[in-house]
């Protein structure tokens, strides 16, 4: 691999239907979100073609008032359609056959509402933590045996439970029960203003408080038909770089800890810490929490910060691609990461990975290709050359995204940032969605308003995506190589409880 | 032998570790009850180069069994009350509690009420308060060293 380029970039919105996709019109259509209210009959129909067509699912949520159920479905191109079907007698159909990674959207409006989901069976709790008998998968056989984890791990680590069913020191299954963590944020936040919302989607989690507060407020300002300004734009692209810049770097930390490899680990850590110095000298803030509201931006920095900024980065680019070819020539670590913790490209498909994971396992999909509210001008993802699915293959991603990020950092400090607005310029509606690539990958949020109040909010973020595909990685791994596929994930628990 | 005591000296002082009056330990077991993940991200960098904790005795140990300091951040969720619990049952005496971040301290906590029971003070005797939403990895390092010197810092009453 070559060190230090962008490596190679790939379109990928041949596949599927992408003249079915009209380009985002300024001042028009900036993203906005088709809905359509379909029968019991045509839900699964209607799905299935999409699904045919190139679309991906995007999750499912109960809607206000909980007489309906509500699929996001996205397009290569961005569009985005909510199917909403008609709650009949407490049940829906399930679409989790046809879309696999619909089964935790199925499994929590189970437990947090009631609804019942026809065809999905068995139903396992995931909220609801019950008894081990409802949320474990039933394994059978001779040589078996069970290693419970958690929900305090050893680490400073988030809490949360994981069930491994092993042969001998073979992974067989996992059980991840998470939500230890639910603090019920999304039901605390109806009945609040739009603008004070967005104080329960940052305090879902510190570590992705700007992705979850764009798609928050991208959302918001879909119902109330405003569209960013041009600087508004490139004043939240900036933030969004310099979450995934310092989340990146951690990453490598995290994946050097799952080895043991205790220098690139501490490497890392420092480039990470710089990283937050940056984030707190421009926002005054490590991590970068209040500088994202509904409407507006109220970050300032003048050319002389601006200028301290880039010169900051520029250094620490210096000394990260030093850090970074050290990891790549280090050869007892490079052992560990073949083969490990496999997620390829048909099952990434299958289980709705998205972010670096995704990408990692060969599927090029970013929402940063289809973003008409942030500044991304040609923007193309990149992937590895060997996208393989595996840890290694994952810790190559992070690299190439580095400088990818490096790159769009410099080209955004190159003016001064100044207070911004969004403007009346798209029709007002009653369900906004905000979609955002995350460091972990697609974020969604989906704001049900009256106008000036949340009626429903549900926050889908990149780490609930991705915690399945986690689980699906660790069969066939021995269990010690399980800290290392989990932290070449490297997924929030807070993202993902609530 | 004292030879070799006084090299040891001499190498310490050239090396700028830590002075002898900071010649204890402290073991941490941190307890996540509920947090959004930004006080774990700062405790995770207290063993950064820029921080390194360990220099002064202080770590993060595996289990409860062997940790002097239960150090709690987040809200403590209702699912987490039990186990965090547990966790301080498990400690041998003596023992002290830290609670870390704001909404450990009950700071301007969102969410279901039915959904939390915190903060740790319900719960829990707390020794240490550590305020801030995070808390910097550099003002962790310094309360947590408040603890080890027995003194009171200016942060643990902020």
């Amino acid at each position: 691999m070559t060190i230090g380029t962008t490596g190679r970039t790939e379109a990928i919105e041949s596949r599927g239907n992408p003249g079915a996709v009209a380009r985002p019109r300024v001042g028009g259509s900036v993203g906005t979100v088709e809905i359509a209210e379909v029968g019991t009959m045509t839900y699964r129909s209607r799905l299935t073609e999409a699904l045919a067509a190139g679309w991906r699912y995007g999750g499912t949520h109960v809607a206000a008032g909980g007489d309906r159920v509500r699929t996001l479905l996205t397009a290569p191109g961005g569009a985005t359609l909510l199917l909403g079907v008609p709650v009949e007698g407490g049940k829906v159909p399930t679409v989790v056959d046809l879309a696999p990674a619909a089964c935790w959207d199925e499994r929590e409006a189970a437990d947090l509402h009631g609804i019942g989901f026809i065809g999905h069976a068995p139903l396992r709790s995931l909220v609801d933590h019950g008894d081990l008998g409802r949320w474990t998968v039933p394994v059978a056989g001779t040589d078996l045996c069970q290693v419970a984890v958690g929900p305090i791990h050893a680490g400073v680590i988030e809490s949360g439970h994981f069930r491994f069913h092993l042969v001998g020191d073979r992974i067989l299954h996992l059980d991840a029960r998470l939500f230890y963590k639910h603090r019920g944020l999304e039901r605390a936040a109806e009945g609040s203003t739009l603008d004070r919302g967005a104080a329960y989607v940052a305090r879902a989690c510190g570590a992705c408080a700007v992705a979850n507060g764009v798609a928050y407020a991208h959302a918001c300002e879909q119902v109330l038909g405003l569209v960013p300004t041009p600087a508004l734009s490139r004043a939240r692209t900036l933030l969004l770089e310099l979450e995934r810049l310092w989340s990146h770097l951690n990453d490598v930390a995290a994946i050097c800890a799952g080895v043991g490899l205790a220098a690139g680990n501490t490497r890392f850590a420092g480039f990470t810490e710089r990283a937050r110095r940056v984030n707190a000298e421009l926002s005054g803030h490590r991590f970068l929490f209040g500088t994202v509201r509904v409407g507006g931006n109220d970050l300032v920095a003048d050319g002389g910060q601006v200028r301290a900024v880039r010169a900051a980065l520029d250094a620490l680019r210096v000394e990260v691609t030093s850090g970074w070819r050290e990891l790549m020539f280090n050869a007892s670590f490079q052992d560990r990461l073949p083969g490990a913790g496999v997620v390829a490209t048909e099952a990434a498909r299958r289980l709705g990975t998205v972010g670096p994971a995704a990408r990692a396992a060969g599927l090029a999909e970013d929402v940063r290709t289809a973003s008409p509210r942030l500044h991304y001008p040609g923007f193309r993802p990149v992937v590895p050359d060997r996208a393989t699915g595996d840890v290694r293959a994952r810790l190559e991603q992070r690299g190439l995204e580095l400088w990818q990020t490096f790159d769009l950092l410099d080209g955004l400090l190159d003016r001064p940032v100044e207070p911004a607005t969004a403007e009346r310029g798209a029709p007002p509606g009653p369900i906004g969605v905000g979609r955002v690539e995350s460091p972990r990958g697609a974020t969604t949020c989906v704001v049900e308003s009256d106008g000036a109040r949340v009626t429903r909010l549900r926050l889908r973020t990149g780490s609930y995506a991705n915690w399945p595909s986690v689980a699906a990685a660790a069969p066939g791994n021995l269990l010690v190589d399980f800290p290392l596929i989990n932290k070449s994930f490297e997924l929030c628990y807070a993202c993902a409880d609530r | 032998m004292f030879a070799l005591l006084r090299d040891l000296r001499h190498l310490r002082r050239s090396l700028a570790l830590p002075p002898p009056d900071r010649g204890r330990s402290l073991a941490v077991r941190h307890v996540d009850a509920g947090s959004c993940n930004g006080c774990e991200h700062e405790l995770t960098l207290t063993a950064s180069p820029f921080c390194d904790l360990a220099r002064f005795g202080l770590g993060i140990v595996a289990s409860p069994r062997h940790a002097d300091v239960l150090l709690v951040s987040g809200a403590v969720t209702r699912r987490m009350r039990e186990p965090l619990l547990t966790a301080y049952a498990a400690m041998p005496e003596p023992r002290r509690v830290a609670a870390l971040g704001d909404c450990a301290l009950g700071r301007e906590v969102l969410g279901m009420p039915d959904d939390l029971a915190g903060p740790v003070e319900d719960l829990l005797p707390v020794d240490l308060r550590i305020p801030g939403c995070p808390p910097p990895p550099d003002a962790i390092a310094e309360a947590l060293l408040g603890l080890v010197d027995g003194r009171q810092g200016p942060t643990l009453i902020r």
